[in-house]
């Protein structure tokens, strides 16, 4: 099958000399459920946000499909982030605005500027919102504030909005890693459910191993900036964990 | 760049607060933040520090100027100036690089990353030490004495007899008002009002527009970004250096005397001021929703509308309010250069010497003003 995402020797240094990244290459077939583990300062986040230039690489591709994202200017740039929607850790929703208003946001980049600065949004992506809010099931919060709701409802707020984008791809910058394990399977649990049932491809930062195990199709670790694994969740054994994480680390399980 | 205490960290590495903030201090490490950030912060230090002793250092120095040509009718050229000043620069760079100056030892004991770094005995000598404690301690003494000598102070003409006498007359005449004026003194207060309302009205919009250029967090990613932004701070830092009175005196000339050329050195200076505060707000907002936005291929003025609008508005608001009350401060002596107003009343009946009449004035200026100031107060505190 052919791939949906083609990264290449993938480098990024930081102006201040850190260097983030390190020759990362590695393809992504629709349908695949990523994860990306290591530790903290490890290049998770950076590499992610390298998939759809919010931070620019040194050097490197990065391939959607054929389109190369680092020969575009912004404009074209701007039309192939609709193809790819992120979520975040912190969700990022706009605090004042309603759940409703937070997901037409996702429709943004197809919306001239003055319509969406006036805030007019069409009837039928307004249906598209309530029904993807149902999906996450938060249709009755429509109107509430976004800073009204939990963090697990937040996330799932961001979900919709993700989706709103009617992207290809689903970036995830560690969505769980500001709540409880209990909202934390079901945040995993609409993201599974975005990859099964709507068939996107979704690339997730996480932490814990076995969240990776339950909900992840293929593994990426990463080590100082460098690909340490490529492959299952499954064969990531002890000693590979030891090699990960450290020598001192030790497994902790979210049930 | 050599700063004190680096001999002794190569030797004996000290534990610092980082280890406790970061979760994997070894691969911190290894990643080469941890040098970095103490390299930043040290550079950063060693500027405050030479500052506070370039501070100290130019007093002295202007201060011994300033006497040597009042004293010697020493020729006040600047080439006299060209000489003391590299000389106190000099001097300064030099003791900043003893960490017992002044500047070293207080940017040392409060920075929160190198005051753990710092080391408690130190290498230098005793006598090292001892003697820039009393250098420090004798440049102190000896620019408060220059201090005293060139603000002419003057403990006799504060407290004689006939000082008193005075400050008794003025007191006196300024606390039994001639409300006969009443009537007049209101009707140009209500002027100085209007005048304080329209600055900061006209202000608003263009210290808002002007604002989203001087936040450097926005205009840092172009190049015609940044040449925006420098323009801007370049010109609106000009214009808040000099003070509305100053401005009022300008536009006099330009437009006549009266509450219009007073209105607009307000308004000037209130757009500066605003945009200064309005920028510093931007720069500090989460930049998360901003990648949120900018993720879903939004263009920028849809990010700013979106992602930085919401989280600025209500702080706009509160500056606005507070920028509202000082110019009603202001406009209450802008008349006094010709800006119009109530000023310009209490500056007429100063000339005849009514102090009957300017404590009226004085006395419903203070009453105004202090209203306005506890309903800000009250607004600012409804709306956060």
């Amino acid at each position: 099958m052919e791939p949906i995402l083609q990264v290449k020797d993938l480098n990024k240094v930081y102006n201040n000399g850190v260097h983030a990244l390190r020759n990362i290459s590695f393809d992504v077939k629709p349908g695949e459920f990523l994860a990306i583990i290591g530790l903290s300062g490890s290049g998770k986040s950076t590499l992610l946000r390298c998939l759809n230039r919010l931070i620019d690489p040194s050097s490197g591709k990065v391939f959607i499909r054929d389109i190369e994202l680092m020969g575009l200017n912004k404009r074209e740039l701007r039309v192939e982030r609709k193809r790819v929607a992120m979520i975040f850790q912190h969700f990022n929703l706009i605090k004042r605005k309603s759940v409703l208003t937070n997901v037409l946001f996702g429709k943004l980049g197809s919306l001239g500027t003055l319509s969406s600065v006036l805030g007019v949004f069409s009837e039928e992506d307004r249906q598209k919102g309530l029904k993807l809010l149902e999906t996450v099931g938060l249709r009755d919060k429509a109107e509430s504030r976004a800073d009204e709701l939990s963090g697990g409802q937040q996330q799932r707020v961001a979900i919709a909005r993700a989706l709103m984008q009617d992207p290809d791809i689903l970036l995830a910058d560690e969505p769980v890693a500001s709540l409880d394990p209990a909202t934390s399977h079901s945040v995993m649990q609409y993201l599974e459910k975005a990859n099964r049932e709507l068939g996107k491809t979704i690339i997730c930062n996480l932490h814990f191993l076995s969240l990776v195990r339950q909900y992840a199709t293929r593994v990426i670790a990463l080590k100082r900036g460098e690909i340490l694994f490529d492959g299952d969740a499954h064969e990531i054994d002890e000693d590979w964990f030891r090699e990960i994480y450290g020598d001192d680390a030790k497994e902790v399980e979210i049930r | 760049m050599k700063i004190g205490s680096e001999k002794s960290m190569a030797t004996t590495p000290r534990k610092s607060r980082f280890d406790n903030q970061v979760d994997t201090p070894k691969n911190f490490e290894a990643s080469g933040i941890y040098d970095t950030l103490i390299r930043q912060e040290r550079r950063r230090a060693y500027v405050g520090a030479f500052l506070i002793n370039a501070f100290l250092g130019f007093y002295m120095a202007f201060g011994v100027y300033f006497l040597a040509s009042d004293f010697q009718g020493l020729e006040m050229s600047s080439e006299v100036l060209g000489f003391f000043f590299p000389l106190s620069l000099i001097f300064s760079y030099f003791w900043s690089r003893s960490p017992h100056s002044i500047g070293r030892s207080i940017i040392e004991r409060t920075n929160p990353v190198l005051k753990s770094l710092r080391t408690p005995q130190s290498p230098d000598s005793q006598f090292l030490r001892a003697f820039t404690k009393i250098i420090t301690g004798f440049l102190l003494i000896e620019t408060a004495v220059l201090g005293w000598v060139i603000t002419e102070m003057d403990m006799y003409a504060l407290l004689s007899y006939e000082g008193l006498q005075g400050a008794r007359r003025i007191f006196v005449s300024i606390f039994t008002p001639e409300w006969s004026i009443l009537g007049m003194v209101m009707t140009t207060m209500i002027q100085t009002i209007f005048i304080a309302l329209m600055a900061t009205l006209i202000a608003i919009p263009v210290a808002f527009v002007g604002s989203f250029f001087c936040a450097r967090n926005l205009m840092k990613n172009s190049k015609t970004g940044l040449l925006f932004y420098n323009i801007l701070r370049v010109i609106f830092n000009f214009t808040r250096s000099v003070e509305p009175l100053i401005w009022a005196i300008i536009f006099s000339v330009w437009v006549g005397i009266g509450p219009f050329a007073g209105m607009l050195a307000l308004m000037l200076h209130s757009v500066a001021g605003l945009a200064k505060l309005y920028s510093e707000q931007i720069e500090s907002i989460d930049r998360g929703p901003m990648e949120a936005i900018e993720a879903t291929g939004a263009n920028p003025i849809q990010v700013v509308w979106y992602a930085v609008v919401p989280q600025i508005i209500l702080p706009y608001l509160s500056f606005t309010i507070y920028r509202w009350d000082i110019n009603i401060r202001m406009a209450t002596i802008i008349g006094l250069v010709g800006g119009g107003g109530v000023g310009t009343l209490l500056m007429q009946y100063q000339g005849l010497a009514k102090w009957h009449h300017v404590g009226t004035i004085v006395i419903v200026i203070a009453i105004v003003v202090w209203i306005m100031d506890y309903l800000s107060a009250k607004l600012r505190e409804a709306i956060y």
